[in-house]
C-alpha cells in the first residue's frame, strides 16, 4: 500500500508544490517582518502560520491519496454536510459581526465556508459530468447554478459576500468546460450587470450598447432578443426608483453588506493606506522590515487581507509582478490539467478550483491596489489565516490527485 | 464513474487561460501604476503620514539688573498636552493622565478647554509636572493617544521686585497677529511673543531660533522612535539683556508703593538709565508666564485700579507747582521779573471776578522767585505769569519735555498736552478763555497734562543744566536731548532755588534731605488738585554725591501733598543710595 502511495504521489504534478513553496516563503518572510519589527512575541502570525502548515500538509497528502472513486461517490452527502455546516455558525457566537466561525473547543475557529468552496465545485464536477446534458438547452443551466446558490445564499447572510462571489464564480468556467452557450451564461450573469451599472449613466449606456451587440450576434428569436433586452434595461431603470424607497438604514445595511469594511469617517482609510504602502514601496521596496506605513501600523489587517500592501511596500513592485507570474502560471497549469484529465470529473474539478484561486488573487490585489472595494478575501498561501491555508492546500491536495495523468 | 471522457476543444483551454492571463495582466498594469508611475506622490503620502514635526521653543534670553543680578529667568518646566485631531478617545485619556499624574479629571477638561486652539496644536492640559509623574505617564505611554509632553522653558522671575510694567509678559500669537507680519516672520499660531514692556520692545534679541523635532509617530498617533534622516534641530537660545534697573532699589520702591497708587522713576541724569520703575498697582509678573487663561485674564482687565495701565508712560497728570520751574525760566530768560522782584501774598489773589487761592491759606508774606520756588508759593506765579504769552510759555514747556515725547526704550509712551493759543481756542472758543487760564497753568494745572516720564526727564534737565540723554531701560542712547537754550545764570538760579527747597527750613521740600555729609540735593514738591478726589503728591528731585549723581520722580495718585507724602519717600530713596548702610555696588 506504501508503494501504492509513493507511486501515487510521484505521478502527481510536482512541479505545482514548486511554485506553491516560493509563494510560501513570500508569505512567511513577510509575517516573519512583521511579527519581528513590531516585537510581537509568539504566538504571533508567522508562528501561527507556521503551525498549521503541519495539518495542512497532512491534509493535502490525504486529498493527493484519497481515491478519486470515493470521492466522487460522496460528494452529494458532502454537500449536504456542508450546507448544514455553513448554516451552523448562525447558532453560534457572533464574531466581529459576523457568523462565519464554527467554535468546536478548538484554540481556533473553523470556518465551514473555506471548505464549501470546493465541495461545491467537487459537487458541480459531478453532475456535471454524470448527466450528458444537452448544454444548447438553456434550462441545462439552473441545476448546477442552483447547487452553488444554496451554500452562496446562506453565506451572504452570514454576512461574507466575499466567499460568497468566491463560491458563485467556478460555476461559470465549469459550465463553459461542459460546452454551455457562452450567450446562455451572459444572460444569467446579465442582470447583475444591470443593476451594477444603473448607477451610472455612462456605464449603462456602455452595457445597454454591449447586450445589444451579444443579442444580435447570437441570433435569438426575436420576440425573445427583444423582451431580454427591454427587461433588463427596464431592471436596471427601475433599480434606482427602488434603491430610493429604501430608507437610508436600509440602503446603509445594503452598502455595508456590499462594502463591509465600510469606513465611518468615510475616507476609505484603509485604501488610502494600502494604496500609500504600495506606491511608496516604489520598484525595488523599502527593504526587508523597512515599511514605515507597514510597522507604524498605519496598514490595517497586513497580515491577511493587505499582506500584498506589505509585500509592495518592502520589496516593491519587481516581487509583485513575480509573485503574479507564480500565480499566473499557477492558475494556468491547472487549467492545462484538466485539459489533459483523463476524466470529465477530474477536468471540471481542476477548472472550478483554478477559479477558485484566480477569484481570490483578483479580489486580494484589485482591493490592495484600490480597484475594488474592500473585500476581505486572502490571498492563497501568502495571507495569513489556518482555516483558508487547510482549505488551500487540501485544494492544491486535490489538484494532485485528479490532475495525475494515469487512469485511476 | 468517471466514465464520460474529457473530450475538451483545446480553445476551451485557450480562452481560459487567455482570461487568467489578461486579469494577471490588469493587476500587474494597476501595481506599476501605483508603485513606478506614482511613486513620488504616494513617497511623500507616507513621509506625511510618520513624520511629525515639532517645534522646540528657543529659552528667551535672560533680563539681568545693572549689577548682573538676573531679574528673568527660564525654568523648565515639563507640560502634558493634547492634539485634538489625534485623540482617540478623550475620556480614556483623561482617565490614564488623572491616574498617572494624580490631577483629577475635572482639571484637565478644564485645562483643555481654557487653551484650546485649534485641533492640529497641542493644548496644554497640564502643567509643572515633576519627573515621577512624567516617569508614570511614560509607562502609560501605549494607552495614550495623541499625547505628547515637553519641556517648556518657563519664565520665572526675581522674587525682590515685580517690575512687572517694564519687564512686560508673554502672550500668544493668534491668527489676526501672523497675518499682519511679514511673510518672513517664523513666527507660528500659538508661539509666545514680548507683548509689553522689554519683552515686547526687545523681541528679537530675547527670542532666539526655534528648533525643531522630527519623531515617527504611528497609526495611532503614538511616538514611535526618531526619523533616520532628521535630525532634530537645537532651538538657539535668545540672547540677554542687561538693563539699567538696581534691583535692591526698584525694591525698596515697590515696597514704598504697597496699597498705593503712583509712580517712581530714579534714574541717572548723565546716561539716562533708569534705576527703578515703579507703576502701583501692578500685577505679578508670573500672571502670564506661559500660557494666559481666559479666566485669569478676565480678573486682571476687571480690576478697577487698573493694574495692567502702565502709568509711568502711559498716565497722565497735572503736574502742579513742579511745574513752576518751566514758568521760572521763562520768567527769568524773559526778563519778566529779576530776581529781587517780589510779591505779597495773602494767601488769595483777586483776579477780576475770581479769587485765586495760595496753597498756604495763610500767605507767605513778601516774596521774591527764589521764595517762590522754595515755599511754592501761588500767588507770586498768579501774578507774574500775566505778562506771559501762552505761546511762549507752551514752547518753553516743550523744552523741558513736557508733553514730548522721551523716547524710552519701551513699546508704548503717551504724549501728554501742553496747551497753546490755538489749543485753548480750539477747546473754548477764541473768546472762551481768558488770562485767569493762564493763572491756573502758572501753577501746572488746569489744561496741561503730562506722564510721570516726562517728569522725570524734566527732572534730569533740571539737574544737568540740560546736559542729558534720553531715559533708557536697556540701551543708552547716543543722542542726547536737545538742551533748551537757556543762560548758564538762569540754570545757576534755578538750580539754587531747588536745593534751597530742600535746606532751607521752611522749603517744601526739606523731608527729603536724609542729611547726608556731601550729598546735594536740589527738588521741587507738587500737589496737583484733580477731579478724582486728593491732590496727587509730586515730588521731583536730584542728588550728588562725589559726581554720583540721581534723579527721583515721585507721583503718589491722590496721595494728598507732595512735601509731606512724597518727599519723605524719596529721602528713603536717598538715604539707600548714598547712605553709609547702603551696599550698593559702585554704578556704571
Amino acid at each position: 500500500m506504501i508503494a501504492e502511495f509513493w507511486y501515487k504521489i510521484k505521478t502527481s504534478p510536482l512541479s505545482l508544490l514548486f511554485v506553491i513553496g516560493l509563494l510560501l516563503s513570500l508569505g512567511l518572510g513577510t509575517l516573519y517582518s512583521i511579527a519581528q519589527v513590531q516585537l510581537q512575541a509568539p504566538p504571533n502570525a508567522f508562528s501561527k502560520q507556521v503551525i498549521f502548515l503541519i495539518p495542512a500538509t497532512i491534509l493535502m497528502i490525504f486529498m493527493t491519496l484519497v481515491s478519486k472513486r470515493l470521492v466522487h461517490k460522496y460528494v452529494y452527502l458532502g454537500y449536504g454536510f456542508i450546507v448544514l455546516a455553513v448554516f451552523l455558525p448562525f447558532f453560534g457566537q457572533k464574531v466581529a459581526g459576523t457568523y462565519r466561525w464554527i467554535n468546536l473547543g478548538l484554540p481556533f475557529g473553523l470556518q465551514p465556508s473555506e471548505i464549501a468552496k470546493w465541495v461545491i465545485v467537487i459537487t458541480l464536477a459531478r453532475y456535471l459530468s454524470d448527466h450528458n446534458l444537452q448544454m444548447n438547452n438553456f434550462a441545462s443551466n439552473l441545476v448546477p447554478f442552483a447547487i452553488a446558490l444554496i451554500p452562496t445564499f446562506i453565506v451572504l447572510n452570514q454576512p461574507d459576500l466575499g466567499t460568497a462571489f468566491v463560491m458563485m464564480t467556478p460555476v461559470i468556467p465549469m459550465l463553459f468546460w461542459v460546452g454551455a452557450r457562452p450567450y446562455h451564461l451572459f444572460l444569467i450573469v446579465a442582470p447583475l450587470f444591470s443593476i451594477l451599472a444603473a448607477s451610472n449613466v455612462l456605464a449603462f449606456s456602455i452595457w445597454a450598447a454591449i447586450m445589444a451587440i451579444v443579442l444580435y450576434m447570437a441570433k435569438p428569436q426575436l420576440w425573445h432578443g427583444v423582451a431580454i433586452y427591454f427587461g433588463n434595461i427596464f431592471l436596471g431603470l427601475i433599480f434606482p426608483l427602488l434603491w430610493d424607497t429604501l430608507r437610508p438604514f436600509q440602503q446603509k445595511r445594503v452598502l455595508t453588506l456590499i462594502n463591509p469594511e465600510l469606513d465611518p469617517l468615510g475616507a476609505g482609510y484603509q485604501i488610502i493606506q494600502s494604496k500609500t504602502a504600495l506606491g511608496s514601496g516604489g520598484l525595488f521596496g523599502k527593504g526587508w522590515g523597512q515599511g514605515t506605513q507597514t510597522h507604524l501600523k498605519f496598514l490595517p489587517v497586513q497580515e491577511s487581507d493587505f499582506i500584498v500592501s506589505v509585500i509592495g511596500e518592502e520589496f516593491g513592485f519587481a516581487m509583485l509582478f513575480i509573485m503574479l507570474v507564480l500565480f499566473s502560471w499557477l492558475i494556468v497549469k491547472m487549467i492545462k490539467l484538466g485539459l489533459n484529465a483523463s476524466d470529465r470529473f477530474s477536468g471540471l474539478i481542476l477548472i472550478g478550483i483554478s477559479t477558485i484561486f484566480l477569484a481570490h488573487v483578483f479580489v486580494n490585489c484589485a482591493m490592495s491596489a484600490g480597484m475594488i472595494p474592500v473585500k476581505g478575501l486572502p490571498l492563497p498561501f501568502v495571507s495569513y489565516g489556518g482555516s483558508f491555508l487547510l482549505s488551500s492546500f487540501m485544494m492544491i491536495g486535490l489538484v494532485l490527485n485528479f490532475g495525475r495523468e494515469e487512469l485511476d | 464513474m468517471l466514465r464520460s471522457t474529457n473530450t475538451v476543444s483545446k480553445s476551451k483551454f485557450w480562452i481560459l487561460s487567455g482570461f487568467v492571463i489578461f486579469i494577471h495582466i490588469i493587476l500587474a498594469y494597476r501595481f506599476f501604476q501605483l508603485q513606478v508611475l506614482d511613486h513620488d506622490e504616494y513617497s511623500r503620502r507616507a513621509e506625511n503620514n510618520r513624520i511629525r514635526a515639532t517645534s522646540i521653543p528657543a529659552p528667551r534670553g535672560l533680563i539681568l539688573d545693572r549689577h548682573g543680578e538676573i531679574i528673568v529667568d527660564n525654568y523648565p518646566t515639563y507640560i502634558v498636552s493634547a492634539i485634538g485631531s489625534e485623540i482617540v478617545n478623550k475620556e480614556k485619556n483623561y482617565k490614564v493622565i488623572s491616574a498617572a499624574t494624580g490631577i483629577d479629571t475635572a482639571t484637565l477638561k478644564k485645562n483643555y478647554k481654557n487653551y484650546y486652539r485649534n485641533r492640529f496644536l497641542p493644548t496644554r492640559l497640564a502643567k509643572d509636572l515633576t519627573i515621577g509623574q512624567l516617569s508614570r505617564l511614560e509607562e502609560a505611554k501605549d494607552e495614550l493617544t495623541g499625547i505628547i509632553y515637553s519641556q517648556f522653558p518657563e519664565r520665572i522671575f526675581n522674587p525682590k521686585i515685580r517690575a512687572s510694567h517694564v519687564l512686560g509678559y508673554l502672550k500668544e500669537i493668534d491668527q489676526s497677529m501672523i497675518d499682519g507680519m511679514d511673510e518672513n516672520s517664523d513666527y507660528q499660531y500659538g508661539d509666545l511673543i514680548g507683548w509689553s514692556g522689554l519683552e515686547r520692545q526687545y523681541e528679537s534679541r530675547l527670542r532666539g531660533d526655534k528648533g525643531v523635532t522630527y519623531y515617527q509617530v504611528d497609526a495611532f498617533g503614538r511616538e514611535a522612535g526618531n526619523v533616520e534622516g532628521h535630525g532634530n534641530i537645537l532651538p538657539n537660545p535668545g540672547n540677554d539683556i542687561h538693563t539699567t534697573l538696581d534691583v535692591s532699589l526698584q525694591a525698596l520702591l515697590e515696597s514704598e508703593f504697597k496699597n498705593k497708587k503712583g509712580t517712581a522713576i530714579v534714574s541717572n541724569p548723565r546716561t539716562g538709565g533708569i534705576l527703578a520703575y515703579v507703576s502701583a498697582p501692578d500685577y505679578k509678573p508670573d500672571l502670564f508666564t506661559g500660557l494666559i487663561s481666559n479666566q485669569d485674564w478676565k480678573t486682571v482687565i476687571a480690576d478697577t485700579n487698573r493694574p495692567l495701565l502702565n502709568r509711568v508712560t502711559n498716565g497722565t497728570y497735572p503736574p502742579g507747582s513742579i511745574y513752576k520751574m518751566v514758568v521760572g525760566v521763562e520768567l527769568l530768560e524773559k526778563r519778566l521779573v529779576t530776581t529781587d522782584w517780589s510779591v505779597f501774598c495773602t494767601g488769595a489773589y483777586e483776579f477780576y471776578d475770581r479769587t485765586f487761592r495760595c496753597w498756604d491759606e495763610n500767605g507767605h508774606g513778601k516774596i521774591n522767585l527764589e521764595q517762590a520756588i522754595v515755599q511754592s508759593c501761588d500767588v507770586y506765579f498768579y501774578q507774574a505769569i500775566q505778562n506771559v504769552d501762552i505761546n511762549d510759555l507752551a514752547v518753553r514747556s516743550k523744552q523741558f519735555l513736557h508733553g514730548a515725547q522721551t523716547y524710552i526704550d519701551l513699546p508704548t509712551e503717551m504724549k501728554g498736552r501742553v496747551p497753546d493759543r490755538q489749543f485753548m481756542n480750539k477747546l473754548h472758543g477764541r473768546y472762551g478763555w481768558s488770562k485767569g487760564a493762564m493763572l491756573n497753568l502758572s501753577i501746572g494745572q488746569g489744561e496741561i497734562l503730562v506722564t510721570p516720564l516726562q517728569m522725570a526727564a524734566y527732572t534730569n534737565l533740571l539737574a544737568t543744566r540740560g546736559k542729558t540723554y534720553p531715559l533708557h531701560l536697556v540701551q543708552k542712547q547716543d543722542i542726547m536731548i536737545n538742551a533748551p537754550s537757556i543762560q548758564i545764570r538762569t540754570w545757576a538760579l534755578i538750580q539754587d532755588y531747588m536745593e534751597l527747597t530742600i535746606t532751607q527750613s521752611n522749603g517744601t521740600g526739606r523731608r527729603s534731605n536724609p542729611k547726608i555729609p556731601g550729598l546735594r540735593i536740589g527738588g521741587k514738591t507738587g500737589t496737583a488738585e484733580n477731579p478724582h478726589g486728593e491732590p496727587h503728591a509730586w515730588f521731583i528731585a536730584y542728588g550728588e554725591k562725589d559726581d554720583d549723581m540721581i534723579s527721583i520722580t515721585i507721583m503718589i495718585e491722590n496721595g494728598g501733598s507732595g512735601g509731606e507724602v512724597a518727599a519723605p519717600m524719596a529721602r528713603k530713596v536717598f538715604q539707600h543710595y548714598y547712605g553709609p548702610k547702603s551696599t550698593k555696588l559702585v554704578s556704571k
